[in-house]
């Protein structure tokens, strides 16, 4: 079947996810820490991991040739073996007639790839005998898209395969690619989601990075990704409805104190586009960044009452897939509780880079 | 394909390349078939038999960054800004009125700041672990790429995004444009690719063999491989109402584009998924295969890429094959900027009617047997140009632009 079929979806739904967390792999793992309000951010060894953290949030145990077998995992990299492995999750879930379509069938990944794979790729060409004797096998590694298209190769997905990054807005940003190839008629189911590795260059770096002021937050790591499709698509292949993707918006601000009102233009722009008003938002997931950028965000929200989901301070701050986790955490709310059917939720992000971005959808 | 879509134009061009900064220059440099291959200054390459890059030696980022310190970017970073505010000057907008309208800036990349991450890796060798370089470890993040486009513009009602979709990063960058334009969402796009020379990719392409010894040669007898490049593309696109309200020069029409993955394996191109990517690009585009007046191959010169990409070619468009090019003979393989800058030559191309050249060619493969255009570009009257762009991971975009007064009307697919 080919890539382009039918008319552009009407309704975008997410009909399936999985989630890979410092609760552990796997939705029930995550649903049950965030409930319990238990934070998932342990001591680090520091044998194991040289940093300049004390704590962080790992996936526990997390081992790929455990999870994903030999075959193949030879020289992956840990970003890549959990994307791989929470791509695998959703798919044995939600993936029922996927395969029969795989042309069509396409995964948009927020990543920056890993930061150590690519520096221990040059640091071997520095310290070896010769300048070019490094392992050609992880040269793959050292490129950004590689846990997207191992991925894609592991599962077999052939339709389009898209990695985008944009820091702590990343999950939603790759939201909004998926759904406008999905609106262009280059697919018809997508998964998508963002992926983040905890790793000692990873911590070097980000320990210096500028957290809007204040002290650098334990660092987490892991992946969610979420099915999008049409809701006819998703109705008639037995998926259920878990949320209707009413739309996304970006600014950018050049300052930090600008950031809150960036963040207050996306949430009432993508409020109004939906013909919603404030008071329909039952729930939000705020990334609750640290410092001035935190406080500018609770600003912006500042006008919405609906309940507060916090998931930064129990995961720690997972990068690329900290709004993955906010949307994560969101649907593993509504899932528990039934009084949110048919209300509107928000997953808002601000990065340090300059973007502010908000997901609205609507709750099945 | 589908219904009331607005049509979407090519505007303005910003290019930093080896063989020539801005436009004109760069206009200049294709029609001449210059190369830009030269020993590598960007590091150290004792060790190495041979090391040959297309660098930019004459770069100047000052002159190009204003508004925020030069040292808050990547020289990845800094080649898109450079190409940002070039695209917007040369599509006779200010850039207050790029500030005026929504946006979106979406940037391809291979490496992002690798370059830097060579750098910090370095120190780390020679002076020990925890030794850092706060100002450039801030800097290597992806995001900056797009957000210093960004914030060197004062664009605050626009979408930042960074797309390391690898070698074919370019031509997805200018697809989202297409998708955000055409559907109403945005009314301009700044979209492209920069990529910055680095170790690591020359020593991994070097160790795979891959490394041209002297010049790259696409679709040659002798062809021995890629050169590494480097720079940026960005192209300013907006939708035909805009750009006619205001009077704009147009270069091309954004007809379409389509996208395949491989599944098969992280390195080795599929000849099936690029022919089914071309497939699905001229859908989109609403074109036939016969329409296509010239290719810009992804063309890399490794013996892999190019008979398995006129294999695709061959299987999409029959014994007629339309001439197909690679500028990577003159510009060499510049990564994540590469379709990007590919797709600049084409509106360039179609503009000015011409095809522009593959460089250092002698015998044609006949393994691989195109028209490639040897050493010397030709006129042509072109209406419809074929870009294509071929990534690790199995990652294929393939990008279709048209003359836009004779652009044919996209037909319901």
């Amino acid at each position: 079947m080919a890539a382009e079929t039918g008319a552009p979806p009407a309704e975008l739904v997410i009909s399936g996810w999985a989630v890979s967390s410092p609760y552990g792999l796997g939705r029930a793992a995550f649903a049950g820490g965030l409930a319990s309000g238990r934070r998932a951010i342990a001591p680090l060894d520091g044998a194991d991991w040289p940093v300049p953290y004390e704590e962080a949030g790992l996936i526990p145990g997390f081992d790929i040739k455990a999870v994903l077998g030999r075959k193949g995992t030879r020289s992956m990299d840990r970003v890549t073996g959990i994307a791989a492995t929470t791509v695998g999750m959703l798919l044995e879930e939600y993936g029922t007639g996927l395969a029969a379509d795989p042309e069509s069938t396409g995964l948009v990944l927020g990543t920056s790839g890993s930061v150590q794979s690519i520096m221990d790729f040059t640091r071997d060409a520095l310290t070896g005998d010769k300048p070019y004797l490094v392992d050609p096998a992880r040269f793959p590694n050292t490129v950004m898209n590689c846990p997207t298209g191992q991925s894609a190769i592991r599962h077999t997905l052939k339709g389009p395969n898209v990695t985008v990054s944009g820091g702590a807005a990343t999950a939603l940003l790759s939201l909004q690619y998926a759904s406008r190839l999905l609106r262009g008629g280059h697919g018809r189911a997508l998964l998508a989601g963002a992926a983040e590795e905890f790793s000692v260059q990873r911590a070097r770096l980000e320990r210096v990075a500028d957290h809007g002021g204040a002290a650098p937050q334990p660092l987490g790591e892991g992946a969610a990704l979420f099915l999008l499709q049409d809701a006819a698509d998703a109705r008639e292949s037995g998926r259920p409805v878990l949320a209707t993707v009413l739309g996304s918006r970006f600014r950018a601000f050049q300052d930090t104190a600008r950031a809150g009102t960036a963040l207050e233009r996306c949430v009432a722009d993508v409020l109004a586009a939906a013909g919603a008003t404030p008071d329909d938002v039952e729930l939000i997931a705020p990334g609750t960044p640290p410092g001035l950028l935190g406080k500018q965000e609770e600003s912006a929200l500042d006008g919405l009452t609906g309940n507060r989901l916090p998931v930064r301070s129990l995961v720690g701050d997972a990068g690329a897939a900290s709004a993955a986790f906010q949307l994560a955490a969101v649907l593993a709310e509504a899932e528990a509780d039934p009084r949110l059917v048919d209300r509107l939720t928000l997953v808002t992000a601000v990065d340090r880079d300059g973007t502010a971005g908000a997901l609205l959808l609507r709750l099945a | 394909m589908t219904g009331a879509r607005h049509r979407v134009v090519v505007t303005g061009l910003g290019v930093v390349t080896s063989i020539g900064t801005g436009v004109d220059a760069f206009a200049a440099g294709l029609r001449a078939g210059r190369s830009g291959a030269k020993p590598i200054t960007a590091f150290d390459t004792t060790g190495f038999a041979y090391s040959n890059a297309c660098e930019i030696t004459d770069f100047d980022p000052e002159a190009w960054i204003t508004e925020q310190s030069p040292d808050d970017l990547g020289r990845a970073a800094q080649f898109a800004v450079a190409a940002s505010r070039m695209a917007v000057a040369d599509a006779g907008l200010t850039e207050e009125q790029v500030r005026g309208v929504r946006s979106l800036v979406s940037v391809g990349t291979t490496d992002g700041e690798s370059r830097d991450l060579d750098h910090l890796t370095g120190l780390q060798v020679t002076s020990g672990d925890d030794v850092l370089d706060a100002v450039v470890a801030r800097r290597v993040w992806p995001g900056r790429l797009s957000a210093g486009i960004v914030r060197e513009l004062g664009l605050e009602d626009v979408e930042t995004v960074t797309v390391p979709t690898a070698c074919a990063a370019g031509n997805y960058a200018v697809g989202y444009g297409y998708d955000a334009i055409s559907s109403g969402d945005v009314e301009m796009a700044l979209c492209g690719g920069a990529d910055a020379l680095c170790r690591k990719t020359f020593t991994g392409f070097y160790r795979l063999g891959t490394i041209a010894p002297d010049v790259c040669r696409p679709f040659d007898a002798d062809r021995q491989g890629i050169l590494t490049g480097e720079g940026a593309g960005i192209l300013l696109m907006e939708s035909l109402e805009s750009a006619l309200a205001r009077g704009a020069r147009i270069y091309a029409e954004v007809l379409g584009y389509g996208l395949s993955c491989d599944a098969s394996h992280p390195v080795a191109p599929d000849r099936d998924s690029i022919a089914r990517c071309i497939t699905a690009a001229h859908r989109n585009a609403g074109i036939e295969a016969a329409d296509v007046d010239f290719i810009s191959a992804h063309g890399t010169g490794t013996k892999a890429n190019d008979v398995t990409e006129v294999g695709a070619i061959r299987q999409v468009f029959g014994d007629e094959l339309p001439r197909t090019v690679s500028i990577k003979s003159m510009i060499g393989h510049t990564m994540g900027a590469a379709s990007a800058l590919a797709s600049a030559a084409c509106a360039l191309a179609l503009r000015d009617g011409f095809i522009p050249p593959t460089v250092n060619h002698r015998t044609t493969d006949p393994e691989c047997a195109v028209d490639c255009v040897p050493n010397e570009a030709v006129a042509a009257d072109l209406k419809v140009v074929q870009n294509n762009g071929l990534a690790f991971g199995g990652n294929n975009a393939v990008l279709v632009l048209g003359r836009w007064d004779t652009a044919p009307v996209p037909t319901v697919a």
